[in-house]
């Protein structure tokens, strides 16, 4: 089980892009040699700020949702874990699916892989790889009271996927937590960022 | 849907798997010319088969009638009664050879993981194969008429070839099933061996899922070879404990089939269908994101998957501007969460509003020690 009050909060806008966190999720013993960690470049010609990836670990996940193989479980704790080896045919549903990007599946293997919050660590109340390393804590694991405390900016888990609200267990830091943040794709479309 | 009561059955999955299950009787039925060859020492074997083939009928049908399951089934279905069938059934074949028999998929995630899966698998389809028609009395072995050296064998009731007892072929039909508890008990052991070894495996397996499964094909395969053990080396000593033993343990696995780890078995031809479907896929070609132009998703799964958000009732999933959230590739979605951050920050990218670092002391876990 983890802990309920610890939570994880992610910033991009902190996130300095050094790749720290891609190092330390492809040492992770469940999935050898393969980040599952995504650091993407927002625009590489408008700016140099890049942003990290990890599963947001929804409520009613649509990763799961959309699985033929009904190979994706989320335990008691919240935490939506890597596809059950023995079902996963690698159709790819969740990649396209998920609403912020996070599964990978592996052609050939015929897998999907994703974070799975370091379930081994955290489960132990370990952190996750890659908040034990992100110097400017654009990814970190803590406990939630603390993080009230301690940052501006305050814990979100409710987005809007267009109109479709999606509630997570993983926040993402926003200065009004009480509006869901919207996403939409329009912001990207008139490279309005 | 309809549930009944406590135990949450849904109805239709439940009618299909009675269809089944009586389907079945009637193959029985017929085999073993109105129960007339049915072993009676097999009996218990008869009914736990009977038994676990509605459970996994059950769960069959109910996992097939699922929405996302079922994209897929229809597809493949229609696929299979379209003139393409002809095109793809070649393909099919060879994709059954690769995936299903030789399991190659397993090879690319770990060489270790195969070998294990492949000894086990192999040697459970093995015996499966043997024991089944054996059960339902569809194969038969007689002495041929008065002539002790030679045996019979009946399919269906119906004379099927002769071979002398003291031949290779005599050798192998009395222990074939000796050679697939061999595998099983290797492939159990290396995969346990595996699992040992490898410290992801250790740290994330559970009992039920993935230990429990191997114990239960450890236990009637080891139970199978003492029988021979028994019979061959003390004089059929013990034979009839360990012949109930074993009775037990075949009856408790075929049981547990539909709610175990060993279902996958049914739902893995399901990867068939899914590779055709991605090559077909990708005969239509792929859509570009519509954010970032780069061609992403399969022209027949972008269609399938839209209509699957209606069926979930996630048809909200649309952004301004009549894009569909399927129309962003997977990269774009990531970047539009950052994109969207930096909106509600007012637009600034400005790594050093936040509260300085020295007020937020990296935290260690809850046991104190520094990770
Ligand atoms: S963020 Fe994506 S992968 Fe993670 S639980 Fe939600 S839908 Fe699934
Ligand atoms: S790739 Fe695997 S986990 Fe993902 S939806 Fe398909 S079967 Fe499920």
């Amino acid at each position: 089980m983890v802990s309920d009050e610890y939570g994880f909060f992610i910033d991009p806008q902190r996130c300095i892009g050094c790749k720290s966190c891609v190092g330390a999720c492809g040492e992770c013993g469940t999935h050898k040699g393969r980040p599952m960690i995504h650091l993407d470049e927002l625009d590489r010609l408008e700016s140099p700020q890049t942003t990290p990836t990890v599963c947001m670990h929804c409520e009613d996940p649509i990763c799961a949702q959309v699985c033929p193989a009904d190979a994706i479980k989320r335990s008691e704790d919240g935490v939506v874990h890597s596809s059950q080896k023995p079902r996963c045919i690698g159709c790819q549903n969740c990649e396209l699916s998920c609403p912020f990007g996070v599964p990978i599946v592996f052609s050939g293997l015929e897998q999907m892989l994703k974070c799975d919050l370091c379930y081994d660590r955290t489960s132990e109340g370990l952190k996750p790889m890659c908040a034990t390393v992100c110097p400017s804590q654009a990814l970190l694991y803590a406990p939630k009271a603390q993080v009230e405390l301690m940052r501006r900016a305050k814990p979100v888990r409710e987005f809007l996927v267009g109109s479709l609200l999606v509630k997570t267990r993983t926040a993402v830091m926003l200065p009004d937590p009480e509006t869901p943040l919207h996403l939409d794709a329009a912001l990207l479309i008139e490279g309005g960022f | 849907m309809a549930t009944l009561g406590s135990l949450d059955l849904q109805v239709r999955p439940l009618f299909r798997a009675a269809l089944t299950t009586l389907a079945l009787c009637g193959l029985v039925a017929l085999g073993s010319r109105g129960g007339r060859w049915i072993d009676p020492a097999l009996l218990g074997y008869l009914m736990a088969s009977i038994f676990a083939i509605f459970g996994v009928a059950y769960r069959y049908w109910e996992w097939v009638e699922r929405p996302a399951t079922w994209m897929y089934m229809r597809d493949s279905l229609r696929m299979l009664a379209s003139r393409r069938a002809l095109a793809v059934l070649p393909r099919l074949g060879l994709l059954a050879l690769d995936q299903i028999f030789l399991q190659r998929f397993i090879e690319k995630r770990s060489l270790k993981r195969w070998g294990a899966h492949a000894l086990i698998a192999w040697g459970c389809l093995l015996a499966f194969a043997v024991t089944f028609p054996l059960v339902f009395g569809w194969v038969r072995f007689t002495s041929e008429g008065l002539n002790q050296d030679r045996y019979q064998t009946w399919l269906f009731g119906l004379p099927g070839g002769t071979f002398p007892v003291h031949s290779f072929l005599g050798f192998l039909a009395f222990h074939v099933l000796d050679l697939a508890a061999v595998m099983v008990i290797a492939g159990c052991v290396l995969a346990f061996v595996r699992r040992r070894q490898d410290e992801g495996d250790t740290a994330t397996q559970r009992f039920d899922l993935d230990i429990a499964p191997l114990l239960v094909l450890l236990a009637v395969s080891v139970t199978g070879i003492l029988l021979t053990v028994s019979e061959k080396a003390f004089e059929g000593r013990n034979f009839q404990t360990i012949a109930y033993l074993h009775e037990l343990s075949v009856i408790f696995m075929l049981l547990s089939l539909p709610f175990g780890k060993l279902f996958h078995i049914v739902q893995r031809p399901a990867q068939l269908g899914v590779t055709i479907y991605k090559a077909e896929g990708e005969r239509e070609g792929r859509q570009p994101c519509k954010a970032c132009g780069t061609p992403f998703i399969r022209a027949n799964q972008r269609r399938d998957l839209e209509a699957l958000f209606h069926r979930l009732g996630l048809d909200a999933a649309r952004h301004s501007e009549g894009v569909h959230h399927l129309d962003l590739c997977p990269r774009c979605k990531r970047r539009l969460l950052a994109a969207s951050q930096n909106r509600r920050l007012g637009g600034a990218f400005d790594p050093f509003a936040a509260v300085p670092l020295e007020v937020e002391p990296l935290l260690d876990g809850p046991s104190g020690s520094p990770q």
